[in-house]
């Protein structure tokens, strides 16, 4: 006969056990029941073919003769500033993706966020793969910048300063010239940006 | 960094904080005539790309030539067989043998493969004070010859404190003479028929610097890249940059 002082602890231990298996099960299925919403959210959306659109300017390289074009696009609409902000860029990036494109990227070159960090400033983030397969050159460089900020700052008013970042980190230079340090004026990138569409 | 106003003679003390190099750059204002810098900003590895200290009597005809990259960093690649940063080398001493048969002192800010950072090149121009610093570079794309000057806002004391130049914007006070040159130049080269454009550029180290600058690109005229690696082509942009030169000659130096 098992004496009573062992058998009261080990079916309360054994309760114990089998009430924290319970709960742990539980927590699981709530953490996998909550991490789906957010892995679909982290998912690039695609816009809907059908759904309302609205008439943006870009503004386009043209590597011959090397100047800077406007060009209308549709992209879809939405509220969003900073929703808004990606979509434009991925409007002019998809330009360059065309198969007659007036201004290759290299494969893999897109426009990962834009952050709104203030009403005043905003921050590109786009993919290394544009950084680091971008023709190297003054003017090569030049054009891709100035035609991300002027697209980005004529149809987002308010935005006064830009920083470029690649896949989330600050750059030296795009490819050996253009200066990713520092931030960019839009004021001055508008007057550059005539500069170059007067060519 | 920090680059104080109308300096003359130079002293450098550098620091490093939070892994960010930081270099205080003072300046004593003395009545005596300027002195060339007693030692080297930032040592290179090859003392041939430290200016010359020969050149103070020829002060104001003293252009600094910067052939971009150097070393491990190529530039460009134009094509498997040429670099960037091996073209930009021999239009910068093609060049400087144009100006000075047309009597205008030149030197190279390096005259071989070696590697100076972009705050190294400002900081030895800024040392020389040269009356003009062209930086020269080589692409493919484009046609011809760019001239570019800072992408900067020209208000001067923008950003700085007090005496001191704030780095990332030292050229500001100097950018209108910087700008003027470029379209006597650009204007110059016009004549020619040579394909030449005019514009601002987000471009270091053309930023830090405190005297003149402008970069030059240089691009195939044919839309072939073989050609930036011709001697024949470079002797002749070499030619056409030096004649442009020799005409706003007596201009260099001066305000606008």
């Amino acid at each position: 006969m098992i004496p009573r002082n062992v058998v009261i602890p080990a079916v309360l231990l054994l309760a114990l056990a089998t009430g924290m298996s319970l709960y742990l099960w539980q927590l699981r299925r709530r953490e996998a029941s909550s991490a789906r919403p957010a892995r679909v959210a982290a998912q690039h959306v695609i816009p809907p073919v059908s759904g309302p659109t609205e008439k943006v300017t870009v503004f386009v390289v043209y590597d011959t003769p090397g100047e800077l074009r406007t060009q209308s696009i549709s992209i879809p609409l939405f509220s969003d500033r900073q929703r808004r902000a990606e979509e434009l860029l991925r409007g002019l990036l998809n330009i360059y993706a065309e198969k007659n494109s007036p201004h290759p990227l290299a494969p893999g070159a897109e426009v990962r966020e834009v952050y709104l960090v203030s009403p005043d400033l905003a921050v590109i983030d786009v993919s290394s793969a544009l950084v680091d397969g971008h023709t190297s050159g003054i003017l090569a460089e030049e054009l891709t910048v100035v035609s991300l900020i002027q697209t980005l700052t004529r149809n987002i008013p308010g935005i006064m300063r830009v920083k470029i970042l690649a896949d989330g980190k600050e750059r030296e230079t795009l490819a050996g010239h253009a200066d990713l340090s520092s931030f960019y004026d839009v004021s001055q990138v508008s007057q550059v940006a005539q500069q170059l569409a007067q060519h | 960094m920090l680059w104080i106003k109308g300096g003359r003679v130079r002293s450098w003390l550098s620091c490093a904080a939070g892994g960010l190099a930081c270099s205080l750059i003072l300046v004593a204002q003395v009545a005596t005539p300027p002195a060339q810098p007693q030692t080297t900003p930032n040592p290179t590895p090859n003392q041939q790309s430290v200016p010359s200290t020969t050149a103070a009597p020829m002060r104001l005809q003293f252009i600094m030539i910067d052939p971009a990259h150097g070393g491990s960093e190529s530039g460009a690649i134009l094509n498997p067989a040429v670099l960037e940063k091996d073209v930009n080398l021999a239009f910068a001493r093609r060049l400087r043998q144009e100006l000075s048969s047309r009597g205008i002192q030149a030197q190279l800010l390096r005259d071989g493969d070696v590697l100076l950072t972009t705050d190294q090149r400002a900081s030895m121009v800024n040392s020389a004070r040269p009356a003009l610093y062209i930086g020269i570079h080589a692409a493919s794309q484009g046609r011809g010859m760019g001239i570019y000057t800072a992408m900067l806002s020209d208000d001067p004391g923008a950003g700085d404190r007090g005496p001191f130049l704030n780095w990332r914007t030292a050229q500001s006070a100097t950018l209108p003479r910087s700008r003027a040159t470029q379209q006597q130049l650009a204007e110059a080269i016009q004549k020619t028929g040579f394909p030449v454009r005019a514009v601002g550029a987000p471009l270091r180290p053309l930023s830090n610097i405190v005297v003149p600058a402008l970069a030059i690109e240089i691009a195939p005229t044919t839309g072939d890249t073989s050609q930036l690696a011709s001697p024949d082509y470079q002797q002749m942009v070499s030619a056409v940059l030096a004649n442009a030169i020799a005409t706003i000659r007596t201009r260099l130096g001066n305000a606008p």
